[in-house]
């Protein structure tokens, strides 16, 4: 018995949270997990006050309580904070938080990367939201169309902008990070067919980030191209069209719906079975229809631009997906209902939060399915209606299931529990307030009444309405305040609940309260509902009996299983604290940040900073030769510590990366062909550049610097690391020459970016490939330094797997861009 | 080689090849191509022949693609339903097993039921061009 204390005060050991002001560069997910709820909560509170704002002026006609200007900067960072601050970080925070116990892991395989991707969300967070305060807020709506936003906004587009595409940043560190920790870090046994439901939605959720998010990326790069040097990719007047900017927002503003619904259902599905004290009902019909919904939900974009004058059989494509949206999102409601109908219900204010949501929901549901008729559309457009309909989309679909997901979590990570009278209040007082705001504004839309207009005149009719909509947006908010209060309230005096209070059946109650290793030892998985199952399971786990119950080595170490069956293959270890991913995220914060104000020079600086910070991280922290090859985890297993290539978290990790990198580039490259479409003749009379030689010689290089980077890695795990070494100088200078002549093209034809659209995206297109190739250099220079110091041997190869994946995807980039912008003006 | 005994045979046969996540994905990667083809060719029809261009001719585009997806869809239901109708466990609805065997099963039902909903997506998005008559 003594070894296993020993292992476990060992354990503790390696696993304590550093103290003091150190704390501040714990990167355990436990941790990094609560501050981010903490911070997406503070957001809420800051995005809800100015709800009230808008509320309280909107209470009575020819309201004077604010300006139009301070009116059109409140909705705008209302809607901001709310979609890019509240609803997609509070689903980063939550997964990070319990994932890991969910999947039997004792951390996420890179927690420095959420870590580094919390801090971009706070200073980011704080930056945008602070502008108000210097009545410098974004104030064209929350999704900037222009010409409004490039033509008139004041710096407010700019913090907009550069604050949100820092944002952004997290949410793709984010989806990498939960990828891999679904795909890879199961307990193992935890087949796929076992995994919790929970894990599946984080699974669809991180996969349509990849493809949502990086449009916006793109567009965000056009946009303030545009708006730093002129280059008119959304002026008419000199070939560009607004019409642009909508594609690119929406096809992320759309899956970003689902983004943050998803999630927020997949909370459901833990909860429902709990309280129903049964398995859930249909969980493959449940996988399946977040899967459908998921890729569904990207053939829904052109339904926010019915009224943009495309052609009707357009809006038709868009009016039918969006229809058959309905069928998948239905089916995982109806499978909820029926777990409900089977299960005999306790009753618990988490359950009141379920079924409120699935009310409201559905309502949101019904008259989402109404608007995806284009001619009701077409009447409802910018009404009170769609304020509604969104409303009820986002707080039942979202808000309702996230303070569902409190109630239930609350007592796992904080050790206490919550008050159940104050939980049933806040409940009724939030579902009555809420009806009360939103249902009247059904109403008040079909009346004719626009949104975002600052005032209103009494002879219009909409008086009553909304008032009656102000007192319920006031109730609404008590209910809410009284659930925040009733989780930070002291509760010293109170006792610490009992393990698995709610009597659940899924891994994440068999954590302990008050350590950060997760479990005590890492259980074989054999069902869907191990407590239920098991009754043993928990003693196995406490006595050790599980895998990887020490830390002899004094690492800090996870179990990688394989994809489909978790059949355990390494044993990883993660990160443990540091200052790096702060200092990353400080550096790159100040990039973003001065750049908004042109400073210049300190953006340089916050550059130097970031890159710096990285390299150090990377130098010092990844792809580590272990002192010995092997691990003994327990039950005769040995496993290995170090691998490389697509068995490796680090791999996968690059490759989900690059596929949302290529996403972006994909978009870019969708702005080239949409110029072409728009224009009778393209490329525009009087521009002849870029003419087919440079690009060509620039395909050429770049296709050499991909081979020689490939041959790198070859010869290396040959065994003749020098060659390798070699190989990888002469790739940087093939680089440097493919760079050079991109840029020739373009440059010698005097093509001018802010003389017309399709100068300024060829531009465009060019710079994204010179940024990739430098950073590929870069690369090839980190590979040289690693091989140089016996970082990377031949038989220790991660360095170099995971450069050459990356230059695949530049190479590709690289070269399509060069076809396309040499080939393409000769084909039309 | 070494012979393998007869159960560990019999379960590489069930589960050695067949349902993985990309072939989960393979149905309604084909809506989103198919509706790719259809809005993309749509819209450059309609902007580059103008807002009273007759759909006549981009109609036969976009029924071909139609069809083409749905012998896809067709193709990757026929070999999940292989699959998916046998067992050695049990032949229920749960797949709640911790056998590759019932993982296998698992995934080759949710792509099977995820090929009926790309059909049906797929179709519903045709739809539109059956009865429109021109670009405007």
């Amino acid at each position: 018995m003594t070894d296993k204390r020993a292992e476990t005060a060992q354990l503790a050991k390696v696993w304590d949270n550093p103290r003091g002001w150190r704390a501040l560069s714990d990167v355990n997910n436990s941790i990094v997990g609560l501050w981010y709820f903490a911070a997406a909560f503070a957001f809420m509170l800051f995005g809800g006050a100015l709800a009230l704002i808008i509320r309280m002026q909107l209470f009575v006609p020819d309201s004077t309580l604010v300006t139009s200007e301070f009116y059109s900067q409140a909705f705008t960072l209302h809607g901001t904070v709310m979609m890019f601050l509240f609803a997609v970080p509070i689903f980063e925070a939550v997964a990070i938080l319990i994932l890991p116990g969910m999947l039997g892991a004792r951390d996420l395989p890179f927690p420095r990367l959420s870590a580094f991707g919390f801090w971009c969300y706070l200073i980011g967070g704080v930056f945008v939201c602070g502008s108000i305060f210097f009545n410098a807020a974004p104030d064209a709506g929350w999704f900037m169309y222009p010409p409004l936003s490039t033509e008139q906004s004041g710096i407010g587009a700019d913090i907009w902008l550069l604050g949100l595409s820092f944002i952004e940043v997290a949410s793709i560190a984010a989806a990498v990070e939960l990828i891999v920790g679904v795909l890879k870090c199961r307990a193992p046994g935890m087949h796929i067919n076992l995994t919790p439901l929970y894990g599946w939605y984080v699974l669809v959720v991180g996969g349509m980030i990849l493809f949502a998010f990086p449009p916006l990326i793109a567009g965000d790069i056009l946009f303030e191209l545009e708006r730093l040097l002129d280059w008119p990719f959304f002026d008419v007047t000199r070939g560009g069209d607004p019409i642009l900017w909508q594609h690119l927002f929406w096809i992320f503003g759309h899956p970003e719906v689902y983004i943050i619904f998803l999630p927020a259902i997949a909370l459901l599905a833990m909860i429902v079975p709990t309280f129903a004290q049964r398995e859930i009902t249909g969980y493959s019909w449940i996988v399946l229809s977040a899967l459908g919904t998921g890729f569904l939900s990207f053939g829904l974009w052109v339904h926010h631009m019915f009224t943009t004058g495309l052609p009707s059989v357009s809006l038709g494509f868009f009016s039918a997906a969006s229809e058959a949206v309905a069928i998948p999102t239905g089916i995982q409601i109806f499978a909820f209902i029926a777990t409900v109908m089977l299960g005999s219900v306790v009753r618990s204010v988490p359950m009141l939060f379920c079924l409120g949501a699935l009310a409201v929901f559905i309502i949101g549901g019904l008259t989402g399915v109404m608007v995806a008729v284009a001619p009701f559309d077409f009447q409802v457009h910018d009404t009170y209606f769609i304020v509604a309909h969104l409303h009820y989309t986002l707080i039942g679909g979202m808000l309702f299931p996230v303070m569902a997901g409190i109630c239930y979590y609350y007592p796992l990570i904080m050790g206490k529990n919550l008050s159940r009278a104050y939980g049933i209040w806040s409940f009724w007082l939030m579902l009555v307030g809420f009806n009360m705001a939103f249902l009247p504004m059904h109403l008040t839309g079909m009346l004719g009444m626009p949104r975002r207009v600052f005032t209103y005149g009494a002879d219009r009719g909409w008086t009553e309405l909304n008032m009656i909509s102000t007192v319920g947006a006031f109730i609404f908010a008590a209910g809410f305040l009284l659930l925040v209060w009733d989780c930070v309230r002291p509760k010293g005096h109170q006792p610490q609940v009992p393990r698995n209070m709610w009597n659940a059946g899924t891994l994440e109650w068999a954590a302990s309260f008050g350590n950060t290793w997760g479990m005590r030892s890492i259980p074989e998985v054999n069902s869907r509902y191990p407590l239920w199952d098991d009754k043993d399971f928990l003693r196995k786990i406490d006595e050790g009996e599980g895998l990887l119950a020490d830390a002899k080595e004094g690492r800090r170490e996870t179990l990688v299983t394989s994809v489909l069956d978790a059949q355990p293959i390494q044993v990883l270890r993660v990160g443990t604290p540091s200052w790096l991913p702060m200092i990353a995220a400080a550096g790159l914060g100040g990039v973003f940040i001065f750049m908004t104000f042109k400073w210049w020079l300190l953006m340089g600086l916050g550059a130097v900073v970031f890159l710096g910070a990285v390299l150090r991280w990377l130098w010092t922290g990844t792809a580590e030769i272990p002192e010995k090859k092997t691990k003994d985890i327990g039950g005769g297993k040995r496993l290995p510590l170090y691998v490389s290539g697509y068995k490796s978290t680090g791999w996968w990790a690059m490759f989900i990366t690059m596929t949302g990198d290529l996403t972006a580039f994909l978009a870019l490259l969708f702005g080239y062909f949409f110029f072409w479409t728009i224009h009778p003749d393209f490329p525009p009379p009087g521009m002849f550049g870029p003419g087919w030689f440079w690009p060509a010689i620039a395909g050429v290089l770049i296709l050499l610097a991909w081979a020689l980077t490939l041959g790198a890695r070859l010869v290396n795990s040959g065994g003749q690391p020098v060659l390798a070494r070699l190989l990888l100088v002469l790739g940087a200078l093939a680089a440097l020459g493919g760079g050079l002549a991109l840029m020739a093209g373009p440059w010698t034809t005097g093509l001018d970016p802010t003389a017309h659209a399709y100068p300024a995206i060829v531009w465009a297109l060019v710079i994204w490939i010179l940024a990739h190739l430098a950073t590929g250099m870069l690369m090839q220079g980190y590979g040289f330094a690693r091989l140089l110091y016996g970082k990377t041997t031949p038989t220790h190869d991660a360095d170099l797997w995971n450069i050459t994946l990356f230059w695949h995807f530049a190479a590709f980039s690289g070269v399509l861009t060069a076809v396309v912008i040499g080939g393409f003006p000769y084909l039309t | 080689m070494s012979k393998e005994d007869p159960v560990t045979a019999e379960v590489r046969r069930e589960t050695g090849s067949g349902t993985d996540l990309w072939s989960v994905i393979i149905s309604p990667s084909i809506w989103a191509l198919h509706f790719l083809v259809c809005y993309v060719s749509a819209a450059i029809y309609c902007q580059k022949l103008g807002r009273d261009a007759p759909l006549s001719d981009i109609r036969l585009l976009v029924i071909a693609a139609t069809i083409l997806a749905l012998a896809g869809i067709l193709w990757s239901s026929i070999r999940l339903w292989r699959v998916h109708d046998r067992s050695l466990t049990d032949d229920d609805f749960e797949y709640e097993h911790n056998t590759p065997e019932e993982r296998h099963r698992f995934l080759s039902h949710v792509a099977l039921m995820l090929c009926v909903l790309s059909a049906v997506a797929v179709i519903y998005v045709t739809i539109p061009m059956l009865y429109l008559e021109s670009c405007r």
